[in-house]
């Protein structure tokens, strides 16, 4: 782990005498990686927004039938009858490949808020919009069928496809008795690696905002990876640290002001975008470590680039002191690079903080697995998440397993390993937001180990004490 | 105001005639190489209509938004074993949009 390796020196102590002069500055080398980004699946060529939504389901569908029938026949024999919903016969026991489709009655619709005759005001943001009266409704290329039986429904998100197997009822609905996924692609032997080597994770910086508390502890973050802090142990632990990925939502939520779209824009002629300032500060940032760490900076959802997924590199122009070192590397989001061998494939976190609200689960550890076990990235994308139109296949279908699949700007840091059924293992890692925690991680290319570093001096209920303090 | 007058009533008659005679004119003249043009009108509705059999197969998905040698390769990426003729067809006639857009093309989406 990273806190043993940086602690091991006991003798070179700050508390110690200053070293004699003719030794010289201690040198650490940065050790670095074979590096190789494998993102091209995840850049849009031709921006063309006439089609339709239709496309990507039916490419998803004709990408996953082939693996999910494989998976069907491994689950329940080899003679299990695999079945379109149009040949199905009433009463016989089948196994269907079909996209699920989950009808909530509390889902946004701008159908509904338009609608005069209702007059209703407009629905109130929750943070679920999961209720009881939920339907869950399986659709193949012709036909849909309402779903029943040992499904859960909560946890069931639009836009997975999955096989069910089970028989349709005289009511026309259909029993499920099981269902199976597509479960984790196959996965390239990892290398062994001879030393450890670190990749540091940060993501939700968080710039530009009101509240500049967080920037001590970004300013500690940058200085321990440029090797700017503690002793010499922990400068030469920090040598081992090739390489910071920061994932998403580099600005915050504060810098996208609304007035720009409502204002008269005579108004605000003269008033600067937030981002502006917000993405000099980046620059200045990202200057700092590109000096001295390859870094790689992923857009998020309040970054200044495309909304839809997948999200296009921010552009370098905006980074006119950073764009100038080659270890400035602008990647899209999602993510997807080959790291001395270990690949890594992650996501800013809108797709899981986009499943969190459309279904019971909580916990983005889970979220992540749940999304791995499907085979898909981002199943309730174009539904609730904003997707490109897709014709020709779906991108965020896994092709091939990674050995680190993130996401970023999650509540709390949270990490787990995983093993599939072909010996596959994956370690899942969720990186906090760091305006709110402070907190980044440190993932070990050799051990796949992961732990989170903590750069907060108060935390927030000290802050709150020590205010009330001054009061009295 | 005479003269006007004169213009406009002029150019109405002229306009009126010029219309009517290309009208009779065009009613005539089309008889004598109809046959020929019949081959080739029936022999390009089959064609067409083959193609339109294509575009309502749904093995090979949704057909709106895209041309038919766009839905013909996604078909053929996810081996769903669309037919060849279609595509040689498609590839012979690229440059008709009658031929290379799928039925639903003129419909705004």
């Amino acid at each position: 782990m990273f806190s043993d390796l940086s602690a091991q020196k006991e003798g070179s102590s700050l508390l110690s005498r200053p070293a004699s002069e003719d030794q010289g500055p201690a040198v650490f080398e940065r050790t670095s990686l074979a590096y190789s980004p494998c993102s091209e699946r995840y850049s849009v060529g031709e921006r063309n927004f006439g089609r339709q939504y239709a496309h990507i389901y039916a490419a998803r569908l004709m990408q996953m039938r082939p693996l999910l029938s494989q998976r069907a026949k491994q689950k329940w024999g080899s003679d299990v009858l695999i079945r379109k919903l149009c040949d199905m016969q009433t009463g016989e026991q089948c196994c269907i490949v079909g996209t699920l489709f989950k009808r909530m009655e509390l889902q946004p619709s701008i159908l509904k808020e338009i609608s005069e005759e209702h007059n209703l005001l407009p629905q109130p943001a929750r943070a679920k919009n999961i209720s009881e009266t939920d339907e869950l409704i399986l659709e193949d290329e012709l036909q849909r069928i309402k779903l029943e039986g040992k499904i859960d429904k909560d946890k069931c998100v639009t836009g997975s496809v999955i096989a069910i197997y089970g028989a349709e009822r005289n009511d026309g609905k259909f029993t499920v008795e099981d269902f199976c996924t597509a479960d984790l692609p196959l996965q390239r032997a990892r290398p062994a690696l001879s030393a450890d080597r670190f990749l540091l994770l940060a993501s939700g910086l968080g710039l530009g905002s009101s509240r500049a508390d967080s920037m001590l502890g970004l300013q500690l973050l940058v200085d321990m990876v440029t090797g700017q802090l503690g002793d010499l142990g922990e400068q030469s632990g920090a040598a081992t640290i090739s390489r910071v990925l920061l994932a998403g939502n580099l600005l915050s939520q504060s810098t996208q002001d609304k007035d720009a779209s409502t204002k008269a824009k005579y108004l605000t002629k003269k008033t600067q975008a937030g981002s502006v300032e917000a993405i000099r500060l980046l620059d200045e940032l990202l200057l700092q470590l590109v000096a001295s760490v390859p870094v790689d900076v992923m857009p998020g959802q309040y970054d200044p680039t495309n909304y839809t997924l997948p999200q296009q590199p921010l552009h370098r122009c905006m980074f006119p002191l950073s764009s100038v070192y080659p270890t400035l590397q602008l990647a899209s989001n999602p993510y997807q690079a080959d790291i001395d061998g270990v690949r890594f494939l992650g996501t800013s976190g809108q797709n899981v903080c986009d499943i969190q609200r459309y279904s019971s689960m909580d916990s983005h550890v889970e979220i992540l697995e749940e999304t791995l076990r499907l085979r898909h990235l981002a199943p309730t994308a174009p539904d609730t998440l904003g997707c490109y139109p897709f014709y020709l296949k779906d991108p965020f279908i896994l092709e091939e397993c990674p050995h680190v699949y993130f996401s970023g700007n999650a509540p709390t840091f949270e990490s787990k390993l995983i093993k599939g059924p072909d010996g596959q293992e994956v370690l899942l890692v969720t990186i906090p937001e760091f305006s709110s925690t402070q907190t980044a991680c440190l993932i070990n290319l050799r051990t796949l180990q992961c732990e989170p570093v903590s750069f907060s001096a108060f935390s927030a209920d000290e802050d709150e004490e020590s205010e009330m303090n001054i009061s009295h | 105001m005479t003269a006007k007058r004169g213009l406009i009533t002029d150019s109405f008659k002229v306009v009126k005639k010029a219309r009517r005679g290309g009208k009779q004119d065009k009613r005539p003249t089309p008889p004598p190489p109809q046959k020929a043009e019949a081959e080739i009108e029936t022999a390009r509705e089959e064609e067409l209509q083959k193609l339109r059999q294509f575009d309502l197969d749904c093995r090979f998905g949704p057909c709106t938004g895209i041309s038919r040698l766009e839905r013909w390769e996604r078909a053929k990426l996810h081996d769903l074993k669309p037919p060849e003729e279609i595509r040689d067809l498609l590839l012979q006639t690229s440059d008709d949009p009658e031929y290379s857009q799928s039925l639903w093309s003129e419909y705004p989406v």
